[in-house]
């Protein structure tokens, strides 16, 4: 599992690479928690990479979903692959966070 | 050998008979009378019972076993020193009896004298084949086979000069003395074998010494009757056998003189020797105190003590940085208190208090002649491995320069073995602590094994199989029944997010939840209201679980409520896996995709509106399949999830069967798909087949 950054003045764009399981989902929630992460706008997931996604993986976004929404943050996903849509849609996240086909459509927001 | 073997019986008898041989021969010789009697036997008979009785004494002591018991030097020297010495003892007291008679009465019978002679010659031989082979014992200790063979060479030799004699040649003049004389050479080069002097304490040593030293006078004092009476006109016998009792006579002589002067120069450097071995055994002893597992504290108190012998320290303390404070105690030796405080608090100044330090002029240093100890030197030596410190060793002496290198290097060696000693005990009480929680777990496992219901509902409208399996000791899948009056039941299957024990404590909260949720409402205003409907147990358990599930941590859950007296269902789903249902009438088989969120995602009033209630009337022959992502998860050889699809079309080709078997073949399947893969995730998996209803046949 690789998390690459890339910011602007109010985007910040985390690109994942690999599994996010319970050992990788530690490192991930690292780059969350980050007091920093909540002076953004907009905290944008890359997904194209992310191959797989444990509950540990779902957690760490559950987690941070109410201090995002009380800060003002969006928590957006874009380039989901199917079977990583599967999971969120099965918890029913789709319907509690902003996920989007492409990362054009994720900056639009 | 086996020659010898079989001889091996007959050399005792062989040995007394030569010497009664002798003995007569020598008689008939010295006796005039019994000479013109008897006759005087040819000289050769003398000879040749002189050779063979030597030949046998010396073959009966090579067949003894070894003299030498492991390394008791100094009891093989004692009991030569008391067993063939004390021979020597004899030949002299027959000597001055025979002298004592002579001068009472001097006669010119030659009779006595030579039985006096004859009784010394065998007593000199066996005294020298004890001692040879005592010699041999101590010249073969821990020695190569190039020694080994040399010294049946020179068995052999020793042998051949035998027949010198014997066969009455005698080399001419120089070459004699070139063969005694190399033989001889090769007795001094086997007498350079005196390994065994190294193996000696010094008290030892000197034993040896004086042990030597006597073995050396016997000789002399045989050497000296059999010069003496060479010279005596009584003498008739034939001289004995000059050329092998010379070279053997040498050999132990010389051997003997050799290990009394190597164990004379080894005395100096007894000490050293002893300081070492004693070394050693501290290590020995330090080393055995782990195997025997005792704890912390007499590890420390045996470093101590060993430390403070072996380097001779005038005083001494150790300090010991215990991880729980007042559990361990350090030691002191000979040093007040305030003394320590005063070098510790030097020491801490300079920050010399834990590392390796050596200081051999205390005097000489500012800080220290400061304090106006009545102390020289001084060595800190600290306990530490990779990971902590564990104290430190302090030594101090009287005189300066009192500690040297190897000081320092036995201290280091102590310290790392204590720390070893130390390491090992805790991973030990780690183990067992560690078998502690194993045998808990196991517990928990049989806990968690009671909360999932065994005996599962049976009834004729349908049919349950069931199956669960936890991935580690204990697992965060769940599942339940309630039977609900009015022929309802109540069916709830869950998994709580992570694995392990706090996923389980997490399952068993839920199966409480549910138990308490599905009570009768006594306040309800008809049917419908006596129980919560899916939608409203799921709301109500979310708020139940706000408070005790930590933030990253979730729940999915179904609940089914099945109403077989109207052959219908409702159900709600809270984030779990979709239900798999075979249609009968249809004859299609598709997963029910309602919305759901899952409980403890979001922690407000809010939840409701995420949750449905889905509605079905199921007709006979209907399968309904419920599971857990441990299932369609499930990871094959290439790493690919056993997937919604492939266990959709399992039930496409297996709706026919009973409930148990449908569950059996697409278990099967599952296996077969991972097999030899390790199992990520709990799985459980409940097939329910409906039949036609048959009421009041039970109920």
């Amino acid at each position: 599992m690789k998390v690459t950054q890339q910011s602007t003045d109010n985007t910040l764009t985390l690109s994942l690479d690999g599994e996010l399981d319970a050992s990788s989902s530690v490192l991930l929630d690292t780059e969350l928690t980050k007091p920093e992460v909540l002076n953004y706008q907009k905290v944008l997931i890359d997904c194209q990479r992310l191959n797989y996604i444990s509950s540990a993986g779902l957690g760490v976004f559950i987690s941070h979903l109410q201090q995002f929404q009380d800060a003002g943050v969006k928590l957006v996903f874009f380039n989901m692959q199917e079977k990583v849509h599967n999971v969120f849609e099965i918890l029913g996240l789709d319907a509690l966070m902003t996920i989007v086909p492409s990362q054009a459509e994720a900056t639009a927001i | 050998m086996p020659f010898l073997q079989k001889l091996k019986p007959a050399i005792l008898p062989l040995a007394a008979l030569s010497w009664l041989v002798l003995l007569v021969s020598t008689l008939l010789h010295a006796n005039a009378a019994l000479a013109a009697r008897f006759g005087t036997p040819p000289e050769w008979l003398t000879l040749v019972a002189q050779a063979s009785f030597v030949a046998a004494v010396f073959l009966y002591q090579r067949g003894q076993p070894d003299p030498l018991r492991g390394t008791d030097f100094v009891g093989l020297l004692r009991r030569l020193v008391l067993g063939p010495g004390l021979l020597a003892a004899g030949c002299v007291g027959l000597h001055l009896l025979e002298r004592l008679i002579e001068f009472g009465s001097p006669t010119t019978d030659r009779t006595f004298f030579s039985v006096v002679y004859t009784i010394n010659l065998g007593l000199f031989v066996i005294f020298l084949a004890y001692t040879n082979y005592s010699w041999r014992s101590l010249v073969l200790f821990r020695a190569t086979t190039t020694i080994r063979s040399n010294w049946v060479w020179f068995e052999i030799l020793l042998g051949g000069t035998l027949l010198f004699r014997l066969l009455n040649w005698a080399p001419p003049g120089p070459l004699a003395t070139v063969i005694i004389g190399s033989l001889a050479m090769f007795g001094i080069y086997l007498s350079s074998n005196q390994k065994w002097i190294a193996y000696l304490s010094r008290r030892q040593k000197w034993e040896v010494v004086l042990m030597q030293m006597a073995l050396l006078l016997c000789m002399a004092v045989f050497v000296a009757y059999f010069l003496r009476i060479a010279q005596d006109p009584k003498l008739v016998a034939p001289t004995p056998q000059h050329a092998f009792l010379l070279l053997t006579v040498f050999f132990a002589a010389f051997y003997s003189l050799m290990g009394l002067m190597v164990t004379l120069f080894n005395l100096p450097t007894a000490g050293i020797f002893e300081q070492k071995r004693e070394e050693i055994l501290s290590l020995q002893r330090l080393t055995q105190l782990i195997q025997k597992g005792q704890n912390e504290q007499e590890v420390y108190d045996m470093l101590f003590d060993a430390s403070v012998q072996t380097v001779e320290a005038d005083a001494a303390w150790l300090d010991v940085d215990a991880e729980v404070p007042g559990n361990l105690q350090g030691k002191r030796f000979n040093i007040e208190e305030d003394t320590i405080v005063a070098i510790r608090g030097l020491l801490a100044d300079y920050n010399l208090g834990h590392i390796e330090y050596l200081n051999n002029d205390l005097p000489g240093s500012s800080g220290f002649r400061g304090l106006g100890l009545q102390l020289g030197s001084l060595i800190v030596m600290p306990m530490r491995s990779a990971k902590r410190q564990y104290g430190s060793l302090y030594m101090l002496k009287e005189q300066r320069q009192g500690f040297d290198r190897e000081n320092l290097g036995i201290l280091q060696t102590f310290a790392t073995q204590t720390v070893l000693s130390i390491e090992n005990l805790q991973l030990l009480a780690h183990s067992l602590q560690n078998e502690r929680v194993q045998e808990e777990l196991k517990i928990a496992s049989s806990v968690q094994d009671s909360l999932i219901p065994k005996n599962l509902p049976i009834d004729n409208w349908f049919e349950i199989g069931s199956h669960a399996r936890a991935a580690k000791e204990v697992g965060g899948d769940f599942y339940d029944f309630l039977h609900l009056p009015g022929k309802r039941l109540a069916i709830l299957i869950g998994d709580v997010s992570g694995k392990g024990i706090t996923a389980a404590f997490h399952m068993a909260q839920m199966k409480g939840i549910f138990h308490a949720l599905m009570q009768e409402n006594p306040l309800a205003k008809n049917d419908r209201e006596k129980f919560p409907v899916p939608s409203k147990f799921m709301a109500m358990s979310n708020q139940a679980l706000i408070h005790c599930l930590e933030k990253s941590s979730f729940i999915t859950a179904a609940l089914y409520i099945i109403d077989y007296e109207h052959g219908g269902f409702v159900f709600a789903r809270a984030g779990h896996c979709h239900t798999l249902y075979y249609h009968s009438i249809k004859e299609e088989v598709s997963y029910f995709r309602t919305a759901g969120l899952g409980l403890g995602i979001i922690r407000n009033d809010g939840y409701e509106k995420h949750i449905k209630n889905q509605f079905y009337d199921y007709n006979p022959g209907d399968v309904m399949v419920i599971y857990t992502d441990g299932i369609v998860e499930a990871r094959g050889a290439d790493q690919e999830e056993y997937g919604e699809e492939r266990l959709k079309q399992m039930l496409e080709r297996n709706y026919y069967l009973d409930a148990n078997e449908i569950k059996q073949q697409i278990l099967n399947d599952l296996d077969e798909f991972s097999y030899g893969q390790p199992m990520h995730d709990d799985q459980t998996l409940l097939v329910i087949k409906f039949k036609a209803a048959q009421p009041d046949t039970l109920n």
